[in-house]
């Protein structure tokens, strides 16, 4: 298993925008930076890509972590600042998640 | 269907977005895009043909849940006691609305029914037919798949298969909680996948001929090395019967139309004898319609034999075990369809069964035979060599066109035929079977069909011809004939017999006006050769004056069955009537 640095989650997430990429039209397609915007006003992620993206990005963690994380819940949703605003808030979120595993 | 030209629309009971961005954006060949109907409107927009999501569209998927289908199924995943006997009701109904839409759209894929693989019910009491919801489940998709086989249109797809290739990924309740999303994308991918390789199918893009490599793809080890008795195939081991297991599988795809062919780096006596005399080996010779075993280049050998077996490269398919081999034809025959091909040769006949570019709507008798056919024809050509003239080997063949009117019986290969046929092709017109039909029965119109024959054996429906009269006016509507028989005055029998028709229907001038595709030189080269016709001023319109008959060829004989008999000379044309 690898160890959980912010690179290798930020590697994880980019392996879920490659899968996603595949079904997204040319223009929508998600950049592969930590300054990518995910849900967020300007957030390249509708509702229901953000649903698909969590879960398989959950999945993703499982298989190369071997920790199991449930990145939307309660907790994260009362943060001032949304873990999901972008692929660096995301990625220090699910650090800290394995972290205190 | 204009493949080129989809447009669909998706109705279900839970979100069904991504299946939407596949088939649209997915890079699998034809991009179908599509307009994803209101959310969960699925039975209120069935029950509307007028309803906006129908405009325009040629093709729909409807998909549904089992539980939104029959209320009682829903009774008995909450373990209750339902009327069970109400279900089989409720999936009637359902196909009935379904049904309804063959006349809005040119196809319609309906998934089967499928269960969360978490939702266990009451474990071994669900295959029981008082409340098991495993029992029911299966009794609502037999009745599924039975009622709707009755359209030719209406696809039925197996959603259970998609739910095995994923595992215990394909049911996450997480998706549904969170955006009523009933499967995740990589189902929804293998859906998108299947709906395309109908599609493909129903345009006459499956692939028809599989040209295998030999060493290390149908048997273990190099044949010129070991000989024949030392090649792995067959015995006690697990390489030796992967091989006759993927050779099994082979052989099952030839039984769908499939031709066999091979392209080898061999000495073709050796490799011919490892064929027919191994005993374990699967195909033998029989099996083969051509082969080029030799020293040269594959790319080369692969497109002679595909022209000496009268195919476009997009119509085959090749295996090879050796990845240079493979991006060699690759590089040089883009059009032929070369598959990544598993190192584990354990895998060869997975691998074979995963592919989808053989996929087909229907199997006709012409499909079953096809393999003898094409043998029979090397045996031809094998007598060509040795005929003193082109007269003397065509008088030799003994040819028969046996003449039948559109019918039930050979709807099915004549659609098959029309959509797929691009060489020999007056118009390149496609039609499903029910506009086929519709079109067969208007008044004036007749669609004629040719079986050809000859001391070899049986070609099969190889030929169509529809003609439509409009007073002392003629149409020769569509004129296509399979490659497979051109060149042996066939063209000019059927020319005959549709002539004959509207001559004995009053008909004083015909016209044949033929429309250019990328594909279809052939039939303008042929018409250009029958130098009774008149080429009329403009461009590819031919013309016959009907003042003389039209001649058979003296070494064609001609059958006509009975429907055909009684209408010659009864075409009723709009004017006449």
């Amino acid at each position: 298993m690898e160890m959980p640095t912010a690179e290798r989650v930020h590697e994880a997430i980019f392996a879920v925008f490659d899968d996603l990429n595949e079904d997204r039209a040319p223009d929508q397609q998600l950049p592969k930076s930590s300054q990518t915007l995910l849900f967020d006003k300007e957030g390249k992620l509708d509702s229901l890509a953000f649903v698909t993206f969590v879960i398989s990005l959950e999945g993703e963690i499982q298989q190369r972590f071997g920790k199991t994380v449930t990145l939307a819940n309660e907790q994260a949703m009362k943060r001032v600042e949304s873990p999901f605003r972008s692929v660096q808030t995301l990625g220090d979120y699910i650090v800290e998640l394995l972290d205190s595993d | 269907m204009n493949i080129n030209a989809l447009n669909g629309v998706l109705l279900a009971d839970f979100t069904i977005d991504p299946l939407a961005a596949r088939l649209s954006n997915g890079n699998e060949f034809p991009a179908a895009p599509c307009e994803v109907a209101p959310f969960d409107q699925v039975l209120p927009i069935l029950m509307n043909p007028s309803h906006p999501v129908w405009q325009e569209k040629n093709f729909a998927v409807i998909w549904s849940r089992p539980e939104r289908v029959s209320p009682a199924f829903q009774a008995i995943l909450n373990l209750e006691s339902p009327r069970t006997e109400s279900i089989v009701g409720d999936v009637d109904a359902y196909c009935d609305l379904i049904l309804a839409t063959a006349g809005r759209v040119e196809a319609t894929f309906v998934p089967t029914f499928t269960m969360p693989s978490f939702h266990r019910g009451l474990g071994a009491l669900s295959t029981r037919p008082a409340l098991g919801a495993a029992y029911w489940l299966n009794a609502m998709n037999s009745r599924l798949m039975e009622r709707l086989s009755s359209a030719a249109n209406v696809f039925v797809l197996d959603a259970n298969q998609w739910v095995q290739t994923i595992g215990t990924a394909a049911s996450n309740p997480k998706l549904w909680l969170m955006g009523k999303l009933l499967f995740p994308p990589e189902l929804l991918r293998l859906a998108a996948s299947d709906v395309k390789s109908t599609i493909r199918a129903l345009c006459g893009l499956s692939k028809k001929l599989l040209i295998l490599d030999l060493d290390e793809t149908m048997w273990g080890g190099i044949v010129g090395e070991v000989g024949w008795q030392g090649v792995s195939l067959g015995g006690h081991d697990a390489f030796g019967e992967s091989f006759v297991d993927f050779q099994k599988s082979i052989k099952a795809l030839t039984r769908t139309g499939v031709i066999l062919g091979i392209v080898s780096k061999n000495d073709e006596s050796v490799a011919l004898e490892a064929i027919e005399s191994h005993p374990d080996m699967v195909l033998r010779k029989s099996d083969f319609a051509g082969w080029r075993i030799n020293w040269r280049d594959k790319a080369t050998n692969i497109a002679e034999l595909v022209e000496e077996l009268n195919l476009g490269l997009d119509a085959a398919v090749f295996i090879d075990d050796n990845p240079a081999e493979r991006a060699r034809v690759r590089e040089s025959l883009p059009n032929v369809f070369v598959p990544e091909w598993p190192e584990d040769k354990l895998l060869y006949s997975k691998a074979l069964k995963e592919l989808r570019c053989f996929d087909r709507v229907s199997i006709t008798k012409e499909d079953l035979s096809r393999t003898e056919m094409y043998v029979a024809e090397r045996q031809r050509n094998e007598t060509r060599s040795s005929a003193l003239s082109m007269d003397d080997w065509l008088a030799s063949l003994e040819l028969k066109l046996q003449v039948e009117l559109l019918n039930e019986g050979n709807i099915k290969r004549a659609t098959q035929l029309l959509n797929k046929t691009n060489q020999m092709n007056l118009k390149t017109r496609r039609f499903t079977e029910e506009e086929f039909i519709h079109w067969a029965e208007l008044p004036g119109n007749a669609v004629y069909c040719f079986r050809v024959l000859d001391r070899f054996g049986d070609y099969g429906l190889t030929g169509i011809a529809s003609i439509s009269a409009n007073g002392d006016a003629g149409i020769i509507e569509d004129f296509l004939l399979s490659c497979r028989v051109m060149g042996r005055g066939v063209e000019r029998g059927m020319l005959h017999v549709v002539l004959n028709a509207l001559s004995q229907s009053g008909v004083l001038k015909t016209t044949v006006q033929f429309i250019k595709t990328d594909r279809n030189k052939p039939m303008l080269d042929y018409l250009v050769t029958e130098s009774e016709l008149m080429a009329s001023q403009d461009s590819g319109v031919f013309e016959w004056n009907h003042s003389k008959a039209y001649e058979i060829p003296v070494h064609v004989s001609l059958e006509l069955d009975d429907d055909v008999r009684l209408q010659m000379g009864s075409l009723t044309s709009p004017v006449a009537q």
